[in-house]
This record gives C-alpha cells, structure tokens and sequence, in this order.
C-alpha cells in the first residue's frame, strides 16, 4: 500500500537524487572554499556601504515613473483577477488549471529568482499595492486628506510575514498533498485561499498604511523583497540605480522577526526536499502512529506534515542559534540580540541556494506548460485556444538529470560561498580586532556548512 | 590563536566524518535499491531483442499487489513493462505522457524508449492509484 502521495500536483517528473560522487565532490568543494575564505579574508567591512548610483537619465527615471508604476499595478491586478477566476471557474484537474502553476511556480518561484538577479520586481506589480494606492488616492482626493492609519506595533516587525510564508507553503504541500490520493491542491482551493488573502492583505493595508504592512506583514513582498537585496539593482530617491551586489543585504535584517523570514525559507524547502527522501520513514511512523489511534488518513497526514514542518523550522533555528551563541563567546562581542539580528541576511544566499536545488528543473518544465497550454487555455476546458499554443506542452527533454545535477550542487556551493562572505564581513563591523573577527567566523562557518551539507544530503537521498 | 586553529580543525573532521557517514549511507541505500525487488533489464539494445522477461504489474481490486513497482533503466533503453488489471481504467506513464485503456480482465504492454530521464510515475488515471515508479538514469 502506498499512503502518502506525490507532494506535488504539477509535478510528472521528480529528479534523480545527486549521485554519491558528485555529493562528494560537493562536500570537498565546500570545505576546500570554506578554508580558502579564511586564508584571503579581507580586514574592512566592504559591503555595509550600499554605494548605489543612479543609472542613466532616462532610464532611471522611466521605468519608475508614475505611469510605469500604474501599468504595472494594472498588469498586476489583471494578473490575479485571471488566477482568481480560472481557479473558481476552471477545470478541477491542478495541472490544467492556470491557478495552480501561476501562483505556485510562475509567481512564487519564479520571483526569488528574478528578484535576486533585477532588483524588487515584485513591488511594482503587486496587486495589494496597487489596489491599496489607489483606494489611498481616491480616498485624498475625496476627503482632501491622507487617510489615517494605525501605529503598527514595531515588536511584531516581520513575523506576520514569517507566519504567512509557512502558512502559504503549507497549503501547498501539506493542505494539498493530504488527500489520500495524488491530487495535491485543487485550484478551486487556492483560489479561495487567495481571495481570502486579498481580503486580509487589503485590509491590513487600510489599518497600517500600504507600505508599512508591504514591509513588514505582506508574505510576497517581504519573501521576494529579501531576494532583491541580493542584486545590484535598487530604486532611491524615485530612480533607479546600481549598487554594490550584496550590499543591500547587509541594512534588510534590522526589523524584528526577519531571521525568522529567512529561517521560514529554508525550513520549508528542506521539508519539501525531505519529505519523500531523508524524512520519509520517521513521516510515515508518524502517520501510522495516529492513523492506528483512529486518526482518519487525511488528517492523520496533515498533522504529520503539520508537526515535521514545525521541526524544520526549529531545527533550521536551532542551528543558527547555536551559531550566534557560539560567537557570543568571543572577546568583545556585541549582546545575543545584536548578533542574532546582525548575521540574520548571511542566511539569505543560503535559501536562495536552497530553492534553486530543490526547484530549478521544476520551474524550467513547468513554465513550458504556463506559456503554452496554461496561457491559451487558462481555464482548462480544451476549448479555448487564445493565443494558439493549446496544444502545446512539457517537453522534458529540455534539461538531462546530468545539468540538474550541477545546477543543484553548484547553486549550493554558490549560496555557501556568498553567505559566508556576508558573515565575515558584518563580523568585521562588530569585531574591529581582525583577528577576534575571524575566530567568530569559526561558528558561522560551521553554521553555512551544515546548511550546505544538509542541503547537499537532501538531494542525494533517494526519493523512493 | 593555536587554540583557535586546533578547534578548527576538529570542526573539519567534525565535517568531513560526517560526510562520508552520508555518503557512506546514501550509497548503501543505492545498493539496497538496486538488489531490494528492483526489476532492471540488462542494458543495451540487445536486451529487447533477447525477450527478457517483461515486469507485469497486476492490479487487484483496482490496487497493485505487492505495492507500487519499482522499475529502473538507463537513458537509451526499452521500457517495457505489462499491466494486468481486474478493473477497467487508463493507465498513464506520466513525463512521457502515454496513456492505455485496460479493460477488466484484460492486459496492456507498454514498449518505449527512455529518452526522458528522472522519475516518473504510471497510475491508474481514473482511480488515481500510483502502480508504478519508473527510474531513467542518465
């Protein structure tokens, strides 16, 4: 009998687990880098600077420019409005319905990605945003006055973010993968769940003021606004312009909750790596356990799924916090609170590491699908053909298990090296004695190569 | 300093130990794969001319007995495997898209290239029953 089902409803290929070579060519990669960046290390902080300079004129200005940003907000709205409806109104079937990969990949995965390498992509076209400006400018232009929003309670900072990020990967893989059966989330679901997003979201825009609660509570531009800091493109002063890669990196942590934002990232991608390899036997003693306590199945499957996500993230914490403890003991080291925000965005390349690995092929094969038959027939009713691509499809050939391979194990060599850049050089701005400096950066290393190494193991365990 | 570096360097051990601890059990789990009830034809394209015994999967009451079947090739080879089933449904080898109706009592065989490599997944599409897991190697 096969209890637990495929996680995910799009998928109809999983990739190969990384050969043991390759695992070991990874690990030896890793602690071979890992010694080389103690040897080179520089001795001033060089990325606490964010050194933007505007690009030229026309440019950046234009893209940032006020009926730019209503095309975009309107691109944005349309955008949702057609997920929303081919969610309540399309096919039931996840991998025919536009709904599913537009939120879950092209949106959800897909931003990381892009945002990391543009700058904040998002920004300009989210809905909520758009939405909530032009309820504000309406509202000014009514009343003759800017609406009055609420103090928002500092203490709470990202955490509402934190809890929403865990909330909207959990009724993806855990939600949806409980049915009993390989269906996975239906988009009649995520639809739902999306318009009750929206509500909450617009609503706690009008209490808190649209860019308060995008900076703090607002799950997507929190998520993919942590990515954009790793880029060298940023807007200041209604322009854009370049700046030091990394650098913006370095000022995204100071709000409270935020290493939570970070440590949520990576918590739930290793549980969706780990779910069907490194997790599977103790997740099905598990399910056991309460199914044989008269548990029914699905939700015997979800509190199971619900409980091991939990873990993640407080073993992902733990970790981290035994890091910052451990650089606690070093002379003249700033208190447990300073540290444990101070190298909070070190962990950023690591989750960006950690979802290319995990979803890369994913998101290759899968956008084939949203840009051929998921555009022209975004309702899934085979009798539509809007664009002429219906009858298109996947092709799988695309990416041999070999390329995966190295993509994987070098985005995690990547996001080992820039996350212990980042570690080594805020540590040069709490320790001034150079050499007090490296020996804390002894704790973080050993932080990033769990990380990496535990990212490394989840690709080499076989899903079977 | 020297006690610095001395903690170092156990830290590396530290990691190295437990890398090859993974590495160690991860290709342990990979012998176990391929000798616990995986079905793997000889490779090469002769195999399919030598009429090696083609994996059946039997389905009864609409679930495959024994448990969903593991079946492995290399890039290149012939997938060909037979589903015998007690219910009428359509079997559908998912990643290369093939779909074949089987009615009740009756058997279908499959016989295809594999070109796509990953894992893939063949289930009963009405019932949606997973039966098999079909591992392309590179």
């Amino acid at each position: 009998m096969s209890f637990l089902p495929f996680a995910h409803a799009l998928v109809a290929r999983q990739d190969l687990p990384v050969p043991a070579w390759l695992f070991a060519w990874g690990a030896s990669i890793v602690l071979i880098v890992s010694f080389f960046a103690l040897s080179v290390a520089w001795r001033k902080p060089r990325f606490e600077e964010v050194r933007w300079r505007p690009l030229g004129a026309g440019l950046a200005r234009g893209l940032v420019s006020a009926p730019a940003q209503v095309l975009c907000g309107l691109i944005g709205v349309f955008l949702l409005g057609v997920a929303l409806y081919a969610g309540l109104r399309g096919t039931e079937a996840p991998d025919r319905n536009f709904a599913l990969t537009f939120l879950y990949v092209t949106t959800w995965l897909g931003f990381p990605f892009f945002s990391a390498l543009l700058g904040d992509v998002f920004r300009p076209f989210n809905p909520w945003r758009a939405l909530s400006r032009s309820a504000g400018a309406g509202f000014r232009a009514i009343a003759g006055q800017r609406p009055a929003h609420l103090p928002y309670p500092e203490k709470l900072g990202r955490w509402p973010a934190a809890v929403g990020l865990i909330a909207v990967v959990w009724l993806e893989i855990v939600y949806g993968s409980s049915g009993g059966v390989a269906v996975g989330l239906d988009p009649h679901a995520a639809a739902t769940a999306a318009l009750v997003y929206s509500g909450y979201t617009l609503a706690m825009m009008a209490l808190f003021g649209t860019e308060v609660w995008c900076e703090r509570g607002e799950v997507f531009s929190v998520y993919f606004g942590m990515f954009s800091q790793l880029g060298c493109f940023g807007v200041e002063d209604g322009r854009l312009g370049y700046r030091r890669p990394l650098a913006a990196a370095t000022h995204w942590a100071t709000l409270p909750g935020s290493a939570a934002v970070v440590i949520a990232s990576i918590a739930t991608t290793s549980f969706d790596g780990a779910q069907e390899g490194a997790f599977k036997s103790a997740i099905e003693s598990t399910f056991n356990w309460f199914a044989d306590r008269g548990v029914d199945l699905t939700t015997s499957l979800r509190l199971t799924d619900t409980i091991f996500i939990l873990l993640c993230f407080a073993g992902v914490s733990l970790v981290y916090l035994l890091g910052v403890r451990g650089m606690r003991t070093i002379r003249g080291a700033p208190s447990l609170a300073t540290l444990r925000i101070g190298f909070a965005h070190t962990l950023i390349p690591i989750a960006l590491a950690y979802l290319v690995a995990h979803y890369f092929s994913l998101f290759v094969f899968q956008e084939q699908a949203q840009f051929t038959y998921l555009l022209s027939d975004p309702l899934g009713t085979a009798h539509t053909d809007l664009f002429g691509t219906a009858s298109g499809g996947i092709d799988f050939r695309l990416l041999s298990a070999t390329t995966i391979w190295y993509v994987q194990v070098g985005a995690l060599v990547v996001g080992h090296v820039l996350g212990l850049t980042l570690a080594h050089d805020r540590a040069l701005v709490y320790w001034p004695n150079y050499r007090d400096a490296s020996r804390s950066q002894y704790w973080m290393l050993a932080v990033m190569v769990a990380f990496t190494c535990f990212g490394l193991y989840l690709l080499s365990v076989s899903n079977g | 300093m020297k006690n610095s570096k001395a903690v170092f360097a156990c830290l590396v051990a530290l990691v190295i130990a437990v890398g090859l601890a993974a590495c160690g059990s991860s290709s342990d789990e990979t012998n176990e794969a391929t000798n616990g009830g995986v079905t793997r034809p000889a490779n090469g394209p002769e195999s399919a001319s030598m009429g090696g015994k083609v994996p059946t999967i039997v389905i009864r009451n609409g679930e495959p007995v024994g448990g969903v079947k593991q079946l492995e090739y290399d890039a290149g080879d012939e997938i060909r495997f037979e589903v015998k089933s007690d219910v009428a449904d359509e079997v559908h080898v998912h990643g290369y898209d093939l779909m074949q109706d089987v009615p009740a009592g009756g058997t279908v065989s499959f016989d295809f290239p594999a070109e796509i490599e990953g894992i893939f997944e063949a289930e009963l599409e009405g019932r949606k029953e997973q039966i098999a897991e079909i591992t392309v190697n590179p």
